[in-house]
This record gives C-alpha cells, structure tokens and sequence, in this order.
C-alpha cells in the first residue's frame, strides 16, 4: 500500500513550478525569506521553538543515514559566547546514483539558504559553510551570484532584516573526493587538511570544524526548514509515511523511459515510481533488480519490492535501506556481475587509504570480483568475498568501508547463481573429481 | 636499515624535481593575492583557504607542479607539506601536465548501465589515446571519472572541471571534439525536470543559453 496518499495530485513544495525561482525577486515573490523574516522578528519563535518546529515535524537526514534532524540540532551544547560554533551544509553529493541536491542547487538556491540561516538561528550560529562538490563549478558559480545577491539585501550577514541576529554563509569548492560526504572528513577538508575521517566520538557537536561544536546536514535536509516554518510541523509530519514524513527528491536513473528527478511524498510505492513515475522499463523489458537509495545501498531482486514503500521502516523490512533516494533501475538484460565490478572500483578508488581494512579491502573486493567477470573466478572466491566483506564492516574509522563491503554482500547474496555462472565449474558439479581419484 | 631507506622498495617522488614553471612566472599577481586575502578571511585559520588557492593557481599554472604548490603553501603561511597533501588528495588538482582540455567520461553505474563505457571508448578509439593519457598535440586528455552527479542524463562526460555534457552520442563526441579544436567550449546545459516539462511545459529557467530534457538512456553495448 502506498504511503504517500493522492500523490497523482502532489503540489511540489521544494521545487514549485515557478519560472525562474533560483533568482532572487522571483524567489521573494514567491513567499521567499518569508520564514526567516518571522523566526528573527516576531516573539513567537525562539532558537528552541524552532528546533522544537523541526523535531514535531519529524524531519530526518535527506542525506543517507536518515537521522531525526531536530534531535541532531538538540545535540549541540549550551551556547557560550566565547566559544564559536559552525553549521555545514553537507553538498558533497558524491554517491553513486544520486544526483537531487544538484537540482535544488540549481533551480532553488535561495531556499537552500534560507534554511542554512533558520538552522543557524536554532542553533545560534554566526557561520555556515555550503560544502559543495568541485565538480559542480559551473552551479557554484551560480549560487556565488545569487548569495551575493541575498548579502546586497541583507538576508545574510550582518544584523539581518534589524533583528540583531548575525550570520554569513561561506561557499566551499570541493576538489573530488567521494569520502568528503562523509561527516568528519568534510570537516577536515574544511580545515585545510587531507579529507581523512575522524574517530566519533567525540561527534561534531562536541568537538567538529576546528575543534568547536559543529551540526552538519545534507542539503535537502536544510531546505526543508523553511517549509516546516512556513506551513508548520504538523503539515510537515502529514505529508507521505507517517514514520518518515516530508517530500523527497526521487533521482530515478538506469533502464527506465524517463529517468529524472522527481519530489514526490515519502512511501511512495517503488513500482509507482518505476511504471507510471518514470514512464516504465525502457523497451517494455523486465525489471531485473534496483537499488533504492545510491550505491551503498544492498541491491533488491525484481521479486522483492512487492508492496515496498520509499521510506526507512518499508525499506528496511525488505532488506535494504533509504539512502539518498537515489534510485538506480536494472532491466533484465544487466550482467550484475560487471557491475557489482564497477561498484568495487569505485570504492577502490573513493577509498581515502587511512585505514587498512577499507584501503586493502576495497582493492581485494575489486581483484576478486573482476577475476570472476573476467571468468577465471572459482566457486570459493564467492565465499572469500562473504568472508573479506566481514573483515572490512564496522572495522574502520568511518563507514566506507561498510559501504563498499555491503554491495557485495548482498549482491552475491541475492544473485548467488549469476556468480556461480561466471566462475569455473567446479571439480565437484564437473563430476572431474571422481574422475580424477 | 639504512640501506633500506636509500633504495626504497617503492620508489619515492623526487623531492626537489626541476620546475617546470620559469621562475619569473611563478608568482600571484595583486588581484589574485587580494582575492586569497578574501578567502581567508572567511575561514577561522588561513589553511581553509587553501583548496580554493589550490584551485586558484590550477587555473593559472593549468596544473600544480611541487613549485606551485610551494607557492600557495608560501602564500597561506602554511607547511609545504600539508599543501602537498591537500593537493596529491583530491583528483581534480592535476598534479602533472594535462591537454588542454580534459575529458572526463563518467562510467559509474548508471552510466555504465547506459553506455558510458561504449563512449569512453569511442573517445579513447578516435583520438588514439588510452584513459588517462594526452594526445600528442596536447589539446585533449581523456579520463574514466567516478559519478559525476548526473545519473539521470547518463552517459556523460565533463570539460576540464567545468561544463557538464550530458546525453552523449557519438556524433555529439565527434561534434564536440571538433568544437573544441576551434576553442569552442559548449555553454552551461540545464537539464529540464520532467515535472516542470509537465506542468511549465519546460525549463524553468530562462536565462540559460542551452536546455536539454531527460531522455531515455542508450543501450549499452559494452559495460567494462
């Protein structure tokens, strides 16, 4: 059953069809910095109504691990004038299959903004980084003149709108690198350092971007505050799963007839969003299998999504997870084996190299899975890559190496006999063995 | 012991190599000095400034040779070797000479799915080089690159950090290298959201000079 309601007749709310709304006239014609206005200048909110707003709302993290957003923000410490505090806007958008924040970076920079400076107010922050990734120069470039532009306005900066409340927001070129995404290691990156990831605890909000209390969140995350301000909490929980409220950007990519991002409510059925969303498999073929939420997350088999929803609980009952919303669509003539190949180098090469079981696994899981796409594989290195994939999860620092080995994983698990059909018939099932005694 | 740190099982970079940046080239001029004063100012220590310096002196020097680095590291105030670990991290700061233009073909998934690796290796076929190498008149590298973030318009390629391609073919590869041989880099592409061809009846923007609209992807021919 599908959780997102009359979702035929869903009015866009992140990306409303407004010509030209990532200008800022357009965007302030359109209720723009409307929310901040009242958060800075009318008794009703204070930082912790605020934060209170985002936790009745029941937000979470749009950027993978589907965290409680207004919890998170709770999490920072007591505020200390002496002691400054920062916010990052996680742009990193690096996973494979995912390609939402882009489009809200594009078309609605300034809602992205506005949400950045709600959080800062919950959070009393006077500084936020937009952490956005060096490929994306060209909507850099972009979103740089339209920040300008909200500065010229006073939106940021300095005493905004006469409330007293300062705050500017800094807009950082990433250079390419997938483990920037990563929490800690965007934060070193921040620094000037090498984008290592960092041992938690202890977590950003104690100890984050040089040492002082830090919240993080993804992109669309953020942009959603503004709304949850606008039409309130309460609106917000009533849109899509009742576990997982809000609208979400569906990147919808591979064998389908119109791949595309698409907002739609959580809980979407994942077989709405296959035939009647994205117009169907290309060519009328068979769905063989799909991936929900970007590369990390386990693959599921065309027989599992049978009344499965986009949202966590649904997801997580069948055996996958939400991630990013990315979802990636495989018709039935996709050799899983090449391409669980490409997912193993990728994480080979994204792999930052500070700890050995991901820097060594990663390029193991790569060695082995290609031998076996290259048909020199054996029965036993399915079972060795069950076995490397054991030795690399929860070993490391952060959860690349989780998230490399769970592809293979599940991969293997869900789609044991492609591999079999690729390695070299065994000794056993050849009945050689016999032979040979 | 010793002996082993002299002939090192891997081989180490040279640490001092010959610049290849004359000296008298090798300096930020006021603006571009101004503008990493800028930069700093917006970060707590000068160190956050560095990857934008990085990309600063990429953009002049077309690529970050140890000199240059040593030139930024100078600039920030900050230990050579931190800016070199900054620089050898991330893979858009070329660390050696690049063509002039660099292609960067994404053969992720979904674009392997789609047929990103049919046109890494048409590029690779009609300018004769493999990844990762420059042709012999220096005007183009090609380079298989991780997820772009641009799965819906898959396969695609990227300009030398810059422009987005999306949607190739063969002939807009045998188009677009043509361009290119003119100087003619492509103009900055929206892609249409499918909802907004729906219920705008395209893009939304109407200050881009080239839209384009999610398609169906190729077949892909080959997916290694």
């Amino acid at each position: 059953m599908s959780k997102a309601g009359d979702w035929r007749n869903y009015k866009r709310v992140l990306l409303p069809p407004v010509k030209d709304l990532h200008r800022l006239d357009v965007y302030e014609a359109n209720e723009g910095y409307r929310a901040l206005r009242e958060v800075l200048t009318t008794d009703k909110w204070t930082p912790t109504s605020v934060t209170d707003e985002v936790k009745k709302s029941g937000l979470k993290g749009r950027g993978g691990a589907g965290f409680p957003t207004g919890l998170k923000w709770s999490f920072m410490p007591p505020v200390n004038p002496d002691v400054p505090r920062f916010l990052c806007c996680n742009g990193d958008e690096s996973e494979p299959g995912t390609f939402k924040d882009r489009q809200l970076l594009e078309y609605n920079p300034h809602l992205v903004f506005e949400g950045i400076l709600i959080a800062c107010y919950a959070m009393t922050i006077r500084k936020a980084f937009l952490y956005v990734r060096g490929e994306f120069a060209d909507w850099i470039s972009l979103m740089e003149a339209e920040l300008e532009k909200a500065y010229a306005k006073g939106y940021v900066g300095q005493n905004i709108m006469g409330s007293g409340f300062s705050c500017d927001i800094v807009i950082h070129k990433g250079a390419g690198a997938y483990i920037c995404g990563e929490e800690s290691s965007l934060m070193n990156s921040l620094e000037g350092k090498r984008a290592y990831p960092r041992i938690k605890p202890p977590f950003p909000a104690q100890k984050g971007v040089w040492g002082y209390p830090t919240t993080i969140n993804n992109v669309e995350t953020l942009a959603c505050a503004p709304l949850i301000i606008r039409n309130g909490g309460e609106w917000y929980a009533g849109i899509g799963a009742p576990t997982h409220a809000g609208p979400v950007l569906y990147g919808i990519s591979g064998h389908v007839n119109r791949p595309g991002v698409y907002e739609y409510p959580t809980g979407m059925l994942i077989t709405d969003l296959i035939n009647e969303v994205a117009g169907g498999m290309r060519g009328g073929k068979k769905l063989k299998a799909l991936i929900p939420g970007g590369s990390s997350t386990p693959i599921l088999r065309a027989d599992m999504i049978d009344g499965v929803t986009m949202d966590a609980d649904s997801l997580r009952a069948a055996g996958s997870m939400m991630g990013t919303s990315g979802m990636l669509i495989m018709d039935e003539d996709t050799d899983i084996v090449s391409w669980l190949r490409r997912i193993t180098h990728f994480y080979h090469h994204e792999s930052c190299g500070q700890c050995t079981p991901c820097r060594e696994g990663t390029g193991w899981l790569e060695n082995i899975v290609t031998r076996i796409d290259e048909g020199e594989g054996n029965l036993r290195d399915l079972d060795l890559l069950i076995d490397l994939c054991s030795q690399m999860e929860g070993r490391t620092v952060c959860a690349l190496a989780d998230a490399a080995a769970w592809p293979v994983r599940y991969t293997i698990d869900r789609f044991r006999s492609e591999f079999e059909a690729k390695c070299k018939p065994s000794l056993v099932a050849s009945g050689l063995e016999m032979a040979t005694v | 012991m010793a002996d082993f740190i002299k002939h090192p099982v891997v081989e180490l970079p040279e640490r001092k190599p010959e610049p290849v940046i004359p000296a008298d080239q090798l300096h930020f001029s006021e603006d571009e000095k101004k503008q990493i004063q800028t930069w700093i100012s917006r970060y707590p220590t000068a160190d956050g400034a560095v990857m934008r310096a990085l990309w600063l002196a990429q953009e002049k020097f077309s690529f970050l040779p140890p000199e240059v680095i040593q030139l930024v590291a100078d600039e920030l105030g900050m230990p050579y070797a931190k800016a070199y670990g900054v620089a050898t991290f991330y893979t858009q700061y070329f660390k050696e000479k690049k063509g002039k233009y660099v292609l960067d073909v994404c053969t992720c998934f979904s674009c392997q799915l789609c047929g990103g690796f049919d046109m890494l290796h048409y590029l690779e076929e009609k300018l004769g080089v493999h990844k990762g190498e420059t042709t012999a008149d220096g005007v183009f590298t090609v380079q298989e690159a991780e997820c772009l973030g641009a799965c819906g318009s898959a396969p695609m390629l990227q300009i030398t950090n810059g422009t987005y391609v999306h949607h190739l073919t063969k002939d807009k590869i045998d188009a677009l290298v043509d361009a290119l041989r003119e100087d003619k880099v492509p103009a900055f592409t929206s892609v249409t959201l499918p909802q907004d061809e729906d219920e705008m009846g395209g893009n939304r923007r109407t200050d881009v000079a080239a839209t384009e609209s999610y398609g169906v992807c190729p077949v892909s021919e080959t997916t290694r």
